[in-house]
């Protein structure tokens, strides 16, 4: 055991949040209890669990923003409770929050860098030393003259990492650093966070319930309902069988080998999930079992979507500047029923495509004919432009942030009354879509600031569907939620699709986006650089990354696999890709008994 | 929507002005502040136009910079210039027409109020929020307001609140054309209908503003905490004030083109 001047330890820690019915009567609701854990100094932990879980506020509590009701918490061997160590506790502990704007306090690059060691009252030249210090390991040492407000999401974040590393800090805590963050700019922060803990010694506790953030550290704690759910390695955590219970998921690799595993009636060890290669052996053990296993044929529920078009974007260019083109030559035919993905890395031109959809912004050059039941809508035009709004519903990036009204209800009307439907409509209308994104009806006489996040953005999603919206573009619905609601957004997505909507989706998690949609249009620079079903877009890993997308991990993992099982067995031939783990499990495995027999 | 919104916002440029001690741009904009709602003659305003094209060198500020911060104000220009011109009844008459009477005492008194409000922007962008970063315009009143510490001013305070005031503009505008999209995207105008309904549309922009800007405040209340500030006390600076004689020059030279503006306009009445 390690000395306790190298430990943090929380024993017995319960933490409450205070909250004001109105009425002057206060409730706690309990978010950490009774919560007992030892980090050791130099460790790589990641603390998850779903929403509410109490994961962020136990990071709370290690960095004295707030104090435990009870139990105690000793960090360096310096027990908080005692005022004196206050300061040195908060000084050798920084934090990463995750909204990029949130954090910043300086408008000027260096200025922000600079605030933790200013309020430290470090002198110069030291300060000086410390900022440029920073700068340079973040790489942002050439942008220290810019504003804050003008860096992108991915720069605001490396600049709360610089200016928690002027602090000189001990351990370093990321709450959900990576949540607002896309894929490419996701890895590129934690990989710069990681190299950071190696160089300056860093215990680095990470907030998520970003599973794939997770498998990269050392040791994982899953938090339940304030409480210690599963303690482990990645290895331990992800073979526990418990994750469901909390919330979670496997990564995609780990499920599609425990599908494989069952579909074989074998059984996966923590030890087989240390690395990808022992896996895979593991798997290859398999193959005798597979040849004799039993696949319930999946129910193949093929919806045939109709080659009918519903909406052409023609020649579509647009420039916010008169220089620089935000999007150039955009041909896309929308087909009538399917949901299709639109992907691209930030700043790719996706915002500024989908704002034409429905005639936020119109065209410059080109234009978008809209085929609806009441005749073809021209984005051009501007006395289509109300028609178009109600045929094309848009729901932005966290839309719970647009509502306003008093009651659930009525916020969900805005936009009936807004097109003048007649009241006795409309109650019909706002029951069905409320209904159809599964808000309980008591809910609606709340008022929407007194929900949660998830069912904040419910209503939103219900306020554009209560137009009864023929197509409906959805902005990263499942951003920041946690691997259950992202899980419940997407079945509400199937479910508006069966209903027979168009819907068009923005993602950046290409594993959902292959799941989930019919067609993947890759957008790049403002041009559109592919548009294919998923199993074909992302067959060649080279023109995916071209596209500026990564290969899902799913698809990645199970491509290593079907070629170490070709190498065993050359005669299988594989299918195509399937993007959910249970049916790609089932088609390898299908495909190994096939290959055998018709050898044999 | 409202991209082109600049008031409040940092150009940043090398230039006389930009280096200038924040300290010396405040008082600059004090006297220069008098100076506007002092003169009253066409020469002294003439002379005033001088001055501020003078200004605009010393910052190195283009003209499409200039015109960004201008834009929004003008149609409150237009607004007081109308009203007034309508209201002021002294003088001989122009035109007359039913109820309506112009007089020239109407035109000239109304011309000015809208060019001092377009001066005062101007000045204020150019002494200050163009050429001066927030935190360096907070450490200038800081300092100039220090010996307020005496009667309690919490001087530290409204410095650092003001300070992060101007950091958030920028945010707070991306926001809320955010916002205005997704609304607009449910059948919202602002654009059309009578000026009261307009303003009621703003009430949907406003409360998720009102709504974010809370939850804003709050966590970055938290990342302050979480970075240790705890007051001015003991605080070191980065970029601690300094200032040279050029600082003193150009206080001194710019002073003194203000007061002779205003002895140019008293010995003109």
């Amino acid at each position: 055991m390690a000395d306790e001047k190298d430990i943090i330890s929380l024993s017995g820690v319960s933490f409450s949040y205070l909250s004001d019915d109105g009425e002057g009567k206060e409730t706690a609701t309990r978010a950490v209890d009774g919560v007992s854990l030892k980090i050791e100094r130099g460790s790589y932990v990641a603390v998850t669990g779903s929403n509410g879980s109490g994961k962020s506020t136990l990071a709370k509590l290690i960095n004295l923003l707030e104090t435990p009701d009870t139990g105690k918490i000793v960090i360096w061997g310096r027990d908080s409770a005692e005022s004196g160590n206050f300061w040195d506790i908060r000084r050798s502990c920084a934090c990463v929050f995750q909204n990029p704007d949130n954090q910043i306090v300086g408008t000027i690059v260096e200025e922000d860098t600079a605030f933790g060691p200013e309020n430290l009252g470090i002198p110069n030249p030291e300060l000086r030393e410390r900022v440029d210090r920073a700068l340079k390991d973040t790489g942002l040492y050439d942008l220290r003259e810019r504003e804050a407000a003008s860096l992108s999401g991915g720069q605001k974040q490396k600049l709360a990492i610089a200016g928690a590393l002027a602090m000189q800090p001990e351990i370093l805590i990321l709450d959900e650093a990576t949540a607002m963050l896309d894929p490419v700019c996701r890895d590129e922060f934690l990989e710069l966070v990681e190299h950071m803990r190696e160089e300056k010694k860093l215990t680095l506790i990470t907030i998520t319930h970003d599973m794939a953030e997770a498998a990269r550290c050392d040791r994982i704690i899953v938090m339940n309902k304030g409480k210690i759910a599963i303690d482990g390695t990645p290895s331990e955590v992800f073979s526990s069988g418990k994750l469901g219970a909390c919330g979670l998921k496997q990564p995609e690799n780990f499920a599609l080998c425990y599908q494989m595993a069952m579909i074989c009636g074998e059984e996966i060890l923590p030890s087989d999930l240390e690395s990808e290669d022992i896996l895979i052996q593991r798997i290859i053990k398999m193959i005798p079992r597979m040849v004799s296993a039993y696949i319930p044929d999946i129910e193949e529920q093929e919806q045939e979507t109709k080659d009918e078009v519903i909406m052409s974007i023609k020649d579509l260019s647009y420039s916010y500047d008169g220089k620089t083109k935000a999007i150039s030559g955009i041909n896309l035919d929308v087909r009538k029923g399917e949901v299709l993905g639109i992907a691209g890395a930030s700043g790719c031109g996706k915002t500024t495509l989908i704002s034409h959809l429905n005639a936020i912004i119109r065209p410059q050059t080109g234009d978008i004919e809209i085929m609806t039941k009441d005749g073809v809508l021209r984005c051009s035009d501007k006395k289509d432009i109300a028609k178009i709004r109600k045929s094309v519903g848009l729901v932005f990036q966290y839309p719970e942030y647009q509502l306003f009204e008093e009651t659930v209800y009525k916020d969900i009307a805005y936009g009936l009354k807004k097109m003048k439907i007649p009241e006795n409509e409309q109650k019909a209308r706002i029951m069905e879509a409320a209904s159809r994104v599964g808000l309980p009806e008591d809910v609606l006489g709340k008022s929407p600031f007194e929900l949660s996040g998830g069912q904040k953005r419910r209503v939103a999603i219900a306020g554009v569907l209560v137009m009864r919206p023929e197509i409906l573009v959805l902005d990263e619905p499942a951003s920041g939620l946690d691997p259950h609601g992202r899980d419940e957004m997407f079945a509400l997505i199937a479910d508006l699709r069966k209903s027979g909507t168009t819907v068009i989706l923005v993602s950046h998690n290409m594993d959902e986006a292959a799941r989930n949609c019919d067609r993947v249009c890759a957008i790049k620079d403002g041009r559109i650089v592919k548009t294919a079903p998923p199993n074909e877009f992302f067959i060649n890993e080279d023109d995916v990354s071209a596209a500026g997308l990564d290969i899902p991990v799913l698809t990645k993992f199970s491509g290593r696999l079907k070629e170490a099982i070709s190498s065993e067995l050359p005669a299988v031939e594989f299918g195509k890709p399937e993007f959910d783990s249970y049916k790609e499990a089932a088609s390898i495995v299908r495909s190994v008994r096939e290959g055998v027999k018709g050898n044999a | 929507m409202l991209e082109n919104i600049s008031i409040g916002r940092y150009y940043k440029a090398d230039s006389l002005l930009h280096r200038t001690d924040p300290r010396v741009k405040t008082i600059l904009y004090i006297i220069y502040l008098a100076a506007i709602f002092m003169i009253s003659t066409p020469a002294a305003v003439i002379a005033l136009t001088a001055v501020t094209v003078v200004q605009l060198f010393m910052g190195k500020i283009k003209p499409g910079v200039l015109w960004t911060t201008v834009k929004p104000i003008l149609p409150l220009a237009i607004f007081i210039l109308i009203i007034n011109v309508l209201t002021i009844r002294q003088g001989e008459t122009v035109f007359e027409w039913q109820i309506i009477k112009i007089t020239d005492t109407g035109i000239y008194r109304a011309a000015l109020m809208s060019l001092r409000l377009l001066f005062l922007i101007v000045s204020t962008s150019v002494l200050l929020t163009l050429t001066t970063t927030p935190l360096k315009i907070s450490d200038a009143l800081e300092k100039l307001g220090a010996p307020l510490k005496v009667i309690k001013v919490p001087v530290h305070e409204m410095a650092m609140m003001m300070s992060i005031a101007l950091r958030f503009i920028p945010t707070l505008v991306a926001e809320t054309d955010k916002i205005m999209k997704a609304q607009v995207s449910r059948g919202a105008d602002y654009d059309t209908g009578t000026f009261i309904n307009r303003v009621k549309g703003y009430i949907t922009v406003l409360i998720p503003l009102f709504v974010s800007s809370f939850k804003r405040a709050e966590e970055l209340a938290v990342a302050m905490d979480a970075r240790c500030y705890r007051g001015g006390e003991g605080r070191t600076k980065l970029n601690p004030l300094k200032m040279t004689s050029t600082d003193i020059l150009t206080g001194l030279f710019l002073g003194l083109c203000a007061v002779l503006l205003v002895v140019i306009d008293l010995s003109l009445r």
